[in-house]
């Protein structure tokens, strides 16, 4: 529920709590200024007849439109005025009447004289009756009022409110660019944008410092290693046992895995980096060609019949490195993870490359793989960088990359962004051309 | 071969040092940018091996340097930084080759004598590698035994080649697989290949009655057994 529509109900809400209340005062208060200013109109007509009577002249059955009634009396009571409600039910107008007798003492030459008047007054029910249906439009208008005025105040209010909220929205960490907020008014929006700004500032100077960390700790950590790895190879040059030697072999895997976890770490942190922009298009094709021609091996070892359609012309905006790693990548793990004697299928057309391989049903989301050393198959002998190699790629490239799995098959997806340009040219084409005799014996 | 090891890190040079040594070639280490550069207007190397970051200066200067004295020798880039531009901007201000650390010494080997041949060759193309029965032609990539042309795929050859500059070097599966595949692809992988490659290699030789000279290091990988004295 939108912030201004919740202020509005309550606020209507509140209103509608209110008004009774306020009806019972008003009710309370008019009913009592028409009785008060009946009374007094009616003393006022008392008073006159008595002057009259005073001065000797014969009253008039009616003063000022008032029936008058004058009656001698034995004694003045002890209050000069009395008045009197009498309330009846009127048969013929069917419905409550409401007389009020307003009756005055005068001493006129030694003799008492009582001198009455009355006059009907509007009922309660009447007033209430009347205020009730002015309540209806009133309560019409202020609701309409408040629904109306509301929404044009809000926008003017939380103007500054939206625009903090689509800076936020838009904020990127690897964009590196400090967050600025629109200046305002209003305390709250004030706090609320300088705590923003403290936030994101924070955030973009610490992720600096992590990825220029983990640049750092890669770099110098390949010197090291390529002593451990220049020595053991020294090491196994000399007169060694058979125990020795297999010291030495699991020692080098190790590195070799350790220089790949680095070199892949290396990777991720230039693509953040953006060091692989390129305006240049390259060969999709070409390069699909050439990789799959550089898993052959492979793909015979584990006796996959593989489904090629390589279109031929498809250009694509990306680095040729990249490109190289990302179909790579894509055919390694089509390959490590299916089962022998399985598919392998590689198509690429001018609008996307899909790679799928027949293999058994993930251990954890297909989505969740592109996350780095998530591995569907904790024992496989892989690093578990690959798939979320392929993902920076295809963020950094502006390629939308998709994993799916349905009924064994696994299926990689990667649609390019904008069409790839199909540029004629001379049919100078290249084409890799398989080495056929890489066939193992 | 002449070499000059332009490498800060003592160990690592020492590593190339003992290794080239060992080849029967001359050596020599400047730690420094100055002292490379002293070294290279006194006497002249066949190969240099550069280390890119210097603690007195970059790698890339050091390089127009040698452009701007017309030294001829070749020049083979070591860098711990994996970055492209540098790979490029090297090879386009006169570096022959790139390489990333870590790697195997065998490999550096390998393409430091590519350099050695390509200067030497000096613009001819053919030329034969030979050893006893064993000549390798590195222009079309054929190989013969005792004339006899040997039916061996591109990658075998490259792995014949390989053992023939890293004679009585014991080389690695990781070795060999990063020198037949490259760096990207999966070398883990990869090591079953290595084992396939081998054998059929020997296999092909044998059936031209060319002499077994691959050896099975248990454990470790191959060796190319060679009586005569080193290069």
């Amino acid at each position: 529920m939108k912030l201004v529509d919740k202020l509005t109900l309550w606020l209507v809400v509140v209103l509608f709590l209110a008004t009774p209340l306020s009806m019972v005062i008003s009710y309370n208060s008019i009913r009592g200024n028409i009785y008060n200013s009946e009374v007094e109109r009616m003393t006022d007509v008392n008073d006159k007849v008595a002057q009259q009577l005073k001065a000797g002249q014969p009253p008039h059955r009616y003063m000022l439109d008032r029936p008058i009634a004058i009656n001698k009396v034995r004694s003045m009571p002890a209050q000069a005025t009395k008045t009197t409600k009498f309330c009846f039910y009127n048969k013929h107008l069917k419905r409550d009447e409401t007389r009020l007798d307003v009756a005055s003492f005068y001493k006129i030459n030694n003799d008492v004289y009582r001198v009455s008047t009355y006059n009907y007054i509007a009922p309660g029910e009447l007033i209430i009756s009347g205020m009730l249906k002015a309540l209806f439009w009133k309560m019409l208008l202020i609701t309409a009022c408040v629904a109306l005025t509301g929404r044009l105040i809000s926008k003017l209010v939380l103007s500054s409110f939206q625009k903090t909220l689509h800076n936020i929205q838009n904020f990127s960490l690897h964009q590196k660019e400090k967050l600025e907020f629109a200046n305002t008014n209003t305390k709250e929006f004030k706090e609320l944008n300088f705590f923003l700004k403290k936030m994101t500032d924070k955030a973009i100077e610490d992720y600096g410092h992590m990825k220029e960390f983990s640049e750092n700790a890669s770099h110098e950590v390949q010197t090291p290693l390529a002593v451990i790895h220049s020595k053991l190879e020294l090491l196994a040059d000399t007169p060694i046992n058979e125990n020795q030697a297999l010291l030495i072999n699991d020692m080098q895997n190790a590195i070799d895995k350790l220089v790949k976890i680095n070199r892949s770490l290396l990777l991720l942190c230039k693509l953040d980096n953006q060091e692989y922009e390129t305006q240049e298009n390259v060969r999709f094709c070409t390069i699909t060609n050439s990789v799959i021609s550089q898993y052959e091996n492979w793909i015979q070892l584990k006796n996959l019949s593989v489904t090629k359609n390589v279109d031929k012309r498809v250009y694509v905006q990306i680095h040729p490195v990249l490109a190289e790693i990302l179909v790579s990548n894509l055919l390694s793990n089509a390959i490590r993870y299916n089962i022998d004697n399985g598919d392998l299928s590689i198509t690429l057309t001018k609008n996307s490359l899909t790679v799928s391989n027949t293999g058994l049903p993930p251990e954890a989301e297909p989505e969740e793989l592109f996350q780095r050393f998530k591995k569907s198959n904790q024992s496989a002998d892989s690093i578990g960088l690959g798939l979320s190699i392929v993902k920076q790629i295809c963020a950094v490239n502006n390629l939308d990359v998709t994993y799916t799995y349905l009924d064994g098959i696994h299926t990689l997806h990667v649609v390019f962004a904008e069409p790839s340009m199909v540029i004629e040219e001379q049919s100078t084409e290249t084409e890799i051309v398989f080495d056929k005799n890489t066939a193992i014996a | 071969m002449k070499i000059l090891v332009l490498e800060d890190n003592r160990e690592l040079a020492d590593s190339i040092l003992n290794f080239f040594s060992s080849e029967g070639y001359v050596c020599e280490l400047a730690p420094t940018f100055s002292e490379a550069k002293d070294k290279l207007i006194s006497f002249s190397y066949d190969c240099i091996l550069l280390d890119i970051m210097l603690p007195d200066g970059n790698g890339i200067d050091l390089l127009k340097f040698i452009k701007d004295e017309n030294i001829e020798s070749g020049v083979l880039i070591i860098s711990a930084k994996d970055a492209l531009d540098d790979k490029i901007k090297g090879l386009e201000t006169g570096a022959d080759d790139y390489i990333t650390k870590p790697f195997h010494l065998s490999e550096l080997h390998a393409r430091l004598r590519a350099i050695y041949r390509r200067k030497k060759l000096n613009g001819n193309n053919t030329e034969l590698i030979s050893y006893n029965e064993i000549s390798l032609n590195t222009a079309t990539f054929e190989a013969f035994i005792n004339g006899q042309l040997l039916d061996i795929t591109r990658k075998e050859f490259e792995l014949l080649m390989y053992f023939l500059v890293n004679r009585n070097r014991v080389l690695s599966k990781q070795a060999i697989a990063a020198h037949l595949w490259g760096d990207y692809t999966d070398n883990l992988a990869n090591l079953d290949f290595v084992y396939q490659h081998v054998k059929n290699l020997r296999r092909k030789i044998n059936l031209l009655n060319g002499n077994d000279y691959i050896d099975t290091i248990y454990g470790l990988g191959y060796k190319f057994r060679s009586a005569d004295a080193v290069l």
